[in-house]
C-alpha cells in the first residue's frame, strides 16, 4: 500500500468550508420566487372550531388561495400516519394535516394561507377569524392521571399505552434485599431546537405529471413514498431532494408533517412552485418536544452495592399525538440498564395525553431520562452504603468476558437486547485517569478550605445505535476517474460527505479529493431508512464499504483481463490498478470505467485510449458477459440482525456559588467507545455537540406550559440555550471495541455525547453542595441558580427539622 | 360548492324580476363584465374584465336564464372556461315581497369550480363569490333606486341568423374587481356568477390551461 491510510484519520470535514461560507444551499435557498405559506395555528390548548370566516382576508394583495380541513380529500382527509405502531399503544392519536373540529394544542395548524410572499401570507393569517368554543384543557402529567378531562374524547383516561418487561422478579428480589431505596425522579421537557427550523418546498411538473419536494428531513425517502400515498401519486413520479440540514436532532424524522404534505398538494392545485419555511415560534409549538418523564425507582442492594432488583414505574408525557408511536419511553425502560445487569428488573410506563405539543425522539432519546434515573440510583446507592461511586458502578457492571450480554428484554427495533461488545471497566479507569478521579477528594477539601463549593460527579451509559432494517449505497468509478458514491439517508450536518469518503477511497484505493458524496436524494437512490438513532455510520457506513468492495472486484476482474494477470495479484492505489512486483504494468482505474462500459464510439481521448485495452476480447462472447453489467458500479446494503452497542462515561467537575447558587463547570471529561473509529476528529465533534445540548437540558432548558397550555417561553428570549459561554471545554479519550456485527465493526456516535450530561451534572452539583451522607438528593433536572437556591433553603428546613441526623 | 345567500333590493318584485332580465342592467351591475351580448331570448354570452396580479385579462362564458316561476322565479345556469380554470353553475333565484314595497332576493347555487381557481380553497372561493353577489345585488339596487344608469345598447352586431342580436357595453362607472388579488379574480367571478343573475361569472373564470384536477 504506497496510498496513505485515510479509513481511521481525522481528516477535516469536507463539508465546513462550504458550510461555513455561507454556501450552504437550504431549503429556504432554492426557490425565492415559490408563492408562500402561512398558518394559522391555533391559539386555544383544547377548543372546538366553530367557525373560520377568511372574508377579512381577501382583500390582501399577493393572496392566492386559503385552505382548511373541508378542502382535503382522499387519503390526505385521513388522520396523518402512525409511523410505528406497538402492541402497548393501544390508544395511538394522530393529528389531521389541518385541524378538523377540535384542537389539541396551541400551535395547531388550523387554515393554510398561500400568497406571493411570506408578508402577505401572514397579513392575510391575521385577518382571517376562527372562532373556538374552548375545552378544558389537560396539562401537566397529574392532570392527565387525574382524567377529569380528556385529551382525545373516545381516550378518557387520557392513556395511551401501558408496558410493563419483566426480567426475573424484581419485587422479591428487591424485598429480599438487605437494603432498599426509593427515588422520585423527574426530567423536564426540552426539545431539539435545530438551527434550521423545518421547510418545504414542492413544485409540480404538469406536462411530466410529476411532483419534486425539497424538505429540511431526516428520511428523503420514507417522507417520499409517504407523499405518493397520501397525494395518491405513482411513487415513480415523486422526488424527494434533501439539500443542506441545519441540524435535526430528531425532530427532522418525524413525517410526513403537515406541511410536508400540504405544501406539495397546494403547488400541484395551484400549479405553481410554493414554499414553506418554519419559523421560530412555529417550531416551539407546532414541531416537537421530548424528555418530560416522572421515575418512580425502587431498589434493593447489598452492603456491597451490588444491585440485587430494580423496579421502574415511570409516566411519559405523549403531548397531544403519538405519530412516531412510543419509541422513547420504550428506549428509557431498556437502555435505562446503561452498562449494569441489575438481577432482576421490573419497569412498567404509562405513556399520556395533554394538551402540549406532541413528544418525539430528541438527540439521546429517552436515553438521557434512563441514565439519570440508573446513575441516581447507583449515586443514592453508593452514598446509602458509605462507598465510593466509582466502586459501586464497577460492582454492578457487565463484565467483557460476559461478551455478548443478553438482558432478555426487547429492544425498541424489537430485537432482543442484547449487547455485543464493550469493556466497561477498562473505560471506567481511563475515565479516572482523565479527570484525574483519585486526587480530586484533596482538591475538595482545599476548595472548601478557602470557602468554595466544587464537587465531581460521573455518569455512565451504554447506547444502541446502527438500528435496522437497512441502508443501501451506490458508488460509480466514472471514466474521469471521479468515484461517485450516494446514499439515501440523510444528512443534517455530521460530516457524512467525509467519513462516507473515507470509507469509499480506502476500499478502492483512491484518493479522498476523487470522491464526492451524496446524500438524501431519492433521484440518486431510493431505498433508504433514515438518519436518527445513531446510526449513519453503522448501516450507510457499511453499505458504502460493501457496495465499494464489488466495485473493487469487478475493477481488478477488468484490469486482470486488461494486463493479462491474476486478480489476486493486483492492487489498487492512488487510483491505479498495478500488478504487484511488475512497475510499469498498471491500468488507471477511470481506463478500467471504460473497459466497463464497452463503446461503439470513441467520442472522447479516454475512451479511444482505452480502446487499446480492448483487444484481446474474444469475438465468441458478447461484449458484456450474461452474468455481468456495463459500468464500474454496483450497489449494494447493509442490514444488521441487531443494534451494535457504543458507550460512554462521562465526568464533571463543578462549582456552586456559596451565595448566589450559580453552577459553574469547571471541567468536562468524556471516554466513549463506539467501536471502530472512522475519523475521531468527527467522533469528538458530535461529543462536544452532544455535550452542549447536554448542558442546556441539565442546566438550562425547560419547555414550560401554563395551566391553559400555553406555551409561556416559546422564544430563544425566555428558552435558555447554552452559548459557547456556557459550554465547558470538553477533554475526551477514545476506546475502541470493535462491534463484531457489522464488516467495519463500527459502532454510532451521534447522540452519545448529550445522554449522560443531567446525571454527572447532577451527581457533581450534590458532590459539591456537600450532601454525601445526608440523605438529601437532587432528583429533578433541569437544575439552575434558582432551583439550587430552592433547594438549598428547603434542605436548610428539613435540616433543622429534622433536628440532626 | 354550494353556496346560498338573501340580498333586499328596493324595488317590488316585477320590477326587480325584469332588472335582472334586462341585459342593460346587468352588463351594468355584473362586477367586471365589460360587454353582454344577447344571442337569444334569456341567453347571453359574456366579456368579463377581470384582471388582478397573475390572471388578468378578458373572459368569456354563457348564462341562461330559465323561467321557473316568473316573477318568483327562475334558474340562472352558467358554464365558461378561461385561462384560471372552469366554472359551471347553477343558482336558483327566489323574489318573494319583502316590506315597504322591498323585494327579498334568495339564491341557492351549486357550483363546480375546477382548475386553479378550484385550486384556492372553499371558503377563499365562498368568501369572494359572496361578496362579489353582495356587490352585484348593490349595483342592481342602485339601478332600481335610479342612482346610475342602465348601459345603452351599443352597434348592433353580425347574427347569422338575422335576429337582433344586441351588444351591450357597460359604463366604466361599476367598478370591476380591481384591487383583488389574483386568486380571487377567478373567484370573485363565480361569485358574480351565482349572484346573478347573471354573471355568472363562473363562467368567466374558467380556463383550461391546467385542465381539470381530480385533486
Amino acid at each position: 500500500m504506497t496510498a496513505a491510510r485515510i479509513f481511521g484519520e481525522p481528516i477535516p470535514r469536507r463539508e465546513d468550508p462550504r458550510l461555513v461560507s455561507g454556501a450552504g444551499r437550504y431549503t429556504d435557498d432554492i426557490d425565492a420566487t415559490a408563492l408562500a405559506v402561512a398558518f394559522v395555528r391555533s391559539p386555544s390548548a383544547h377548543a372546538s372550531i366553530v367557525d373560520i370566516d377568511v372574508s377579512g382576508a381577501l382583500d390582501v394583495p399577493g393572496l392566492h388561495a386559503v385552505y382548511t380541513y373541508e378542502d382535503l380529500t382522499g387519503r390526505l382527509a385521513e388522520p396523518l400516519p402512525l409511523l410505528i405502531p406497538h402492541p402497548a399503544l393501544t390508544a395511538p392519536r394522530t393529528a389531521y394535516p389541518l385541524a378538523r373540529d377540535v384542537v389539541r394544542h396551541v400551535g395547531e395548524p388550523v387554515v393554510m394561507v398561500v400568497a406571493a410572499d411570506r408578508y402577505a401570507a401572514e397579513d392575510a393569517c391575521d385577518r382571517i377569524e376562527v372562532t373556538y368554543r374552548a375545552l378544558p384543557p389537560v396539562v401537566g402529567l397529574a392532570a392527565a392521571v387525574r382524567a377529569e378531562h380528556a385529551v382525545h374524547a373516545d381516550v378518557p383516561d387520557n392513556v395511551a399505552a401501558h408496558l410493563v418487561q419483566e426480567v426475573g422478579d424484581a419485587p422479591a428480589a428487591i424485598a429480599a434485599a438487605l437494603y432498599r431505596l426509593r427515588l422520585d425522579l423527574t426530567i423536564e421537557r426540552s426539545a431539539s431546537m435545530p438551527l434550521e427550523g423545518r421547510g418545504v418546498h414542492a413544485r409540480w411538473d404538469e406536462v411530466d405529471r410529476s411532483l419534486r419536494v425539497y424538505s429540511s428531513t431526516q428520511t428523503s425517502t420514507s417522507l417520499r413514498f409517504a407523499l405518493a400515498a397520501k397525494l395518491e401519486l405513482p411513487v415513480d413520479r415523486v422526488e424527494v431532494v434533501t439539500p443542506d440540514v441545519g441540524g435535526g436532532f430528531g425532530v427532522k424524522i418525524v413525517h410526513p408533517w403537515p406541511e410536508e404534505l400540504l405544501v406539495p398538494w397546494a403547488a400541484i392545485r395551484l400549479g405553481r412552485p410554493v414554499t414553506w419555511i418554519e419559523d421560530r415560534r412555529e417550531h416551539f409549538v407546532s414541531s416537537a418536544h421530548e424528555r418530560g418523564q416522572a421515575h418512580e425507582v425502587e431498589v434493593g442492594f447489598d452492603g456491597e452495592g451490588r444491585i440485587l432488583g430494580l423496579s421502574v414505574r415511570f409516566q411519559h408525557d405523549n403531548g397531544a399525538y403519538t405519530p412516531y408511536g412510543i419509541i422513547v419511553p420504550v428506549i428509557t425502560s431498556t437502555q435505562l440498564l446503561g452498562p449494569y445487569k441489575p438481577g432482576a428488573y421490573r419497569v412498567e410506563f404509562t405513556s399520556l395525553y395533554t394538551n402540549t405539543v406532541q413528544v418525539t425522539p430528541y438527540r439521546g432519546a429517552g436515553r438521557p431520562q434512563g441514565v439519570f434515573v440508573m446513575e441516581r440510583t447507583l449515586d443514592a446507592i453508593a452514598d446509602h452504603c458509605g462507598l465510593s461511586r466509582v466502586d459501586v458502578r464497577e460492582r454492578n457492571f457487565i463484565t467483557p468476558d460476559e461478551m455478548p450480554y443478553d438482558h432478555h428484554m426487547t429492544f425498541q427495533d424489537g430485537r432482543p437486547l442484547v449487547y455485543d461488545s464493550g469493556d466497561y471497566p477498562a473505560l471506567l479507569a481511563k475515565l479516572k485517569k482523565l479527570v484525574d478521579w483519585d486526587a480530586f477528594p484533596a482538591l475538595r477539601e482545599q476548595a472548601r478550605a478557602r470557602g468554595r463549593r466544587v464537587g465531581i460527579g460521573l455518569a455512565c451509559y451504554v447506547e444502541g445505535t446502527g438500528v435496522g432494517p437497512y441502508e443501501g449505497a451506490h458508488v460509480r468509478v466514472e471514466t474521469s476517474g471521479a468515484v461517485v458514491v450516494s446514499t439515501g439517508l440523510t444528512t443534517q450536518g455530521q460530516g457524512h460527505e467525509t467519513v462516507f469518503a473515507q470509507i469509499a477511497a480506502q476500499e478502492l484505493g483512491v484518493s479522498l479529493e476523487d470522491v464526492t458524496v451524496v446524500t438524501g436524494d431519492t433521484r440518486r437512490f431510493a431505498y433508504a431508512v433514515g438518519t436518527f438513532a445513531s446510526r449513519a455510520a453503522v448501516m450507510s457506513g457499511n453499505a458504502v464499504a460493501l457496495a465499494a468492495r464489488k466495485v473493487r472486484g469487478k475493477a481488478l476482474r477488468i484490469a486482470a483481463d486488461a494486463l493479462e494477470a491474476d486478480p489476486g495479484d493486483l492492487d489498487i492505489s492512488a487510483g491505479v490498478v498495478r500488478v504487484k512486483g511488475s512497475p510499469g504494468a498498471e491500468i488507471p482505474l477511470r481506463t478500467v470505467a471504460v473497459l466497463a462500459n464497452p463503446l461503439r464510439y470513441a467520442f472522447d481521448a479516454e475512451a479511444q485510449r482505452a480502446t487499446q485495452f480492448a483487444v484481446g476480447g474474444g469475438t465468441d462472447t458478447p461484449p458484456v458477459a450474461e452474468d455481468d453489467e456495463p459500468g464500474l458500479e454496483a450497489t449494494d446494503y447493509y442490514s444488521p440482525i441487531r443494534s451494535t452497542f457504543a458507550s460512554g462515561m462521562h465526568a464533571a467537575v463543578v462549582e456552586t456559588d456559596p451565595d448566589t447558587a450559580e453552577i459553574t463547570i469547571l471541567r468536562y471529561a468524556v471516554v466513549h467507545d463506539c467501536g471502530t473509529l472512522i475519523n475521531p476528529r468527527i467522533v469528538e465533534g458530535q461529543i462536544h455537540g452532544g455535550v452542549a445540548q447536554g448542558v442546556g437540558g441539565a442546566l438550562y432548558e425547560r419547555i414550560e406550559y401554563d395551566e391553559h397550555g400555553q406555551l409561556v417561553n416559546a422564544s430563544f428570549m425566555d428558552f435558555l440555550m447554552p452559548y459557547a459561554s456556557e459550554v465547558p471545554h470538553i477533554e475526551t479519550d477514545h476506546q475502541q471495541t470493535p462491534s463484531p456485527l457489522n464488516p467495519l465493526g463500527i459502532k454510532g456516535a451521534g447522540e452519545a455525547g448529550v445522554i449522560p450530561v443531567a446525571a454527572a451534572l447532577a451527581s457533581a452539583i450534590e458532590d459539591a453542595e456537600g450532601l454525601t451522607g445526608t440523605g438529601v438528593r437532587i432528583t429533578d433536572m433541569p437544575i439552575g441558580p434558582a432551583r439550587l437556591w430552592e433547594l438549598r433553603a428547603r434542605w436548610a428546613d428539613e435540616d433543622s427539622g429534622r433536628d440532626g441526623r | 360548492m354550494k353556496l346560498t345567500g338573501e340580498a333586499m333590493l328596493r324595488g317590488g318584485v316585477p320590477a326587480v324580476y325584469q332588472a335582472l332580465h334586462d341585459p342593460a342592467v346587468l352588463v351594468a351591475t355584473i362586477p367586471g363584465c365589460e360587454r353582454l351580448e344577447r344571442v337569444g331570448p334569456d341567453e347571453y354570452h359574456l366579456v368579463v374584465s377581470a384582471g388582478v396580479g397573475a390572471i388578468r385579462g378578458s373572459y368569456a362564458g354563457q348564462v341562461r336564464l330559465t323561467d321557473t316561476g316568473a316573477p318568483h322565479a327562475f334558474l340562472l345556469s352558467a358554464s365558461g372556461t378561461g385561462v384560471p380554470g372552469t366554472v359551471a353553475a347553477d343558482v336558483a333565484v327566489r323574489l318573494a315581497d319583502g316590506p315597504d314595497g322591498t323585494t327579498t332576493l334568495t339564491y341557492d347555487a351549486d357550483a363546480d369550480v375546477g382548475g386553479m381557481i378550484g385550486g384556492v380553497g372553499q371558503r377563499m372561493l365562498a368568501g369572494v363569490a359572496r361578496r362579489t353577489a353582495q356587490e352585484f345585488f348593490t349595483a342592481v339596487d342602485a339601478v332600481l333606486t335610479g342612482t346610475p344608469a342602465p348601459a345603452a345598447p351599443a352597434a348592433a352586431g353580425g347574427n347569422p341568423d338575422g335576429a337582433t342580436p344586441t351588444v351591450y357595453t357597460r359604463a366604466s362607472t361599476v367598478a370591476g374587481t380591481n384591487g383583488l388579488p389574483a386568486g380571487f379574480l377567478a373567484g370573485a367571478l363565480a361569485g358574480a356568477g351565482i349572484a346573478l343573475a347573471g354573471a355568472l361569472v363562473g363562467g368567466w373564470l374558467s380556463g383550461r390551461r391546467h385542465g381539470r384536477r381530480g385533486r
